[in-house]
């Protein structure tokens, strides 16, 4: 085997390793996907705030269904960019269990910041921790989606 | 099981990254090829029509608000044409490792 010819594999092997994790870069929810679940999340907070009980259920409810129905087309992590649609064999199928865990961690974020708002002795605490939250998800949700993918390798 | 096969139009290196990113996405507009490649308008152009030529790139014009976008994706005769290359570039690697070993 000429040497050079094996080198130029190499680089040649390297290219295309490369050329995957550039699209696999793009993998991600799509930018407004993250500020309406920070909107949201905001609501749920005036309501949860100055709304009746039955009326906290209802949002939830309803907040989880809308969820539920832009999830199927979204959380496979496949539309994250206009530019190019990931292929489900490099996007892989963590994306969706990493999204929800993450909701879980700023469901968790969210009442841990309201219980220490209420314990400094400060009005509306759900609705100051709602807000914070929701800053966090509008301006954050990429970033740390895509943290946390690497965490877990997904 | 990929058979392995070397493709003298698919390796020149532009192309390859070209086909490679393709073979990454479902589809891929021409605004995000010709950016991350870094290639100009004319230069991806071609590389293209080349491709396409072979019948191993699709390309699409959608029209989506006022402006007119390219879409590119790889035909299944391309993907196989590179899921082969690849395959021959991967023996040329270990054939080398197992002669220098």
């Amino acid at each position: 085997m000429d040497p050079v010819a094996s080198q130029d594999a190499g680089e040649a092997l390297a290219a295309v390793a490369h050329a995957r994790r550039q699209v696999a870069e793009e993998i991600g929810l799509p930018r407004g996907y993250w500020w309406a679940m920070a909107a949201g999340w905001v609501v749920l907070g005036v309501i949860g705030e100055f709304g009746p009980s039955w009326l906290v259920i209802v949002a939830t409810v309803l907040f989880g269904a809308g969820h539920a129905a832009l999830a199927s087309r979204l959380l496979d992590g496949r539309r994250g960019s206009d530019g190019v649609r990931v292929s489900a064999a490099v996007a892989g199928h963590r994306t969706p269990y990493v999204v929800v865990g993450m909701l879980v961690l700023l469901v968790a974020l969210t009442v841990a910041a309201a219980l220490l708002i209420d314990a400094d002795g400060a009005g509306h605490a759900a609705l100051w921790a709602a807000v914070v939250v929701a800053a966090v998800v509008g301006f954050g949700g990429p970033e740390i989606l895509r943290t946390l993918r690497r965490w877990v390798r997904a | 099981m990929t058979t392995a096969r070397f493709d003298e139009l698919i390796h020149p290196a532009t192309r390859l990254s070209l086909v490679a990113t393709l073979a990454a996405a479902d589809w891929a507009e021409f605004a995000y090829l010709r950016d991350r490649l870094g290639l100009s308008d004319s230069a991806l152009s071609k590389q293209l029509a080349t491709l396409e030529e072979a019948g191993y790139v699709a390309t699409e014009r959608r029209l989506e608000g006022r402006r007119h976008k390219l879409r590119a994706r790889l035909t299944a005769a391309g993907r196989s044409a590179f899921e082969g290359h690849v395959a021959a570039l991967e023996e040329i690697v270990a054939a080398a490792g197992l002669a220098t070993g």
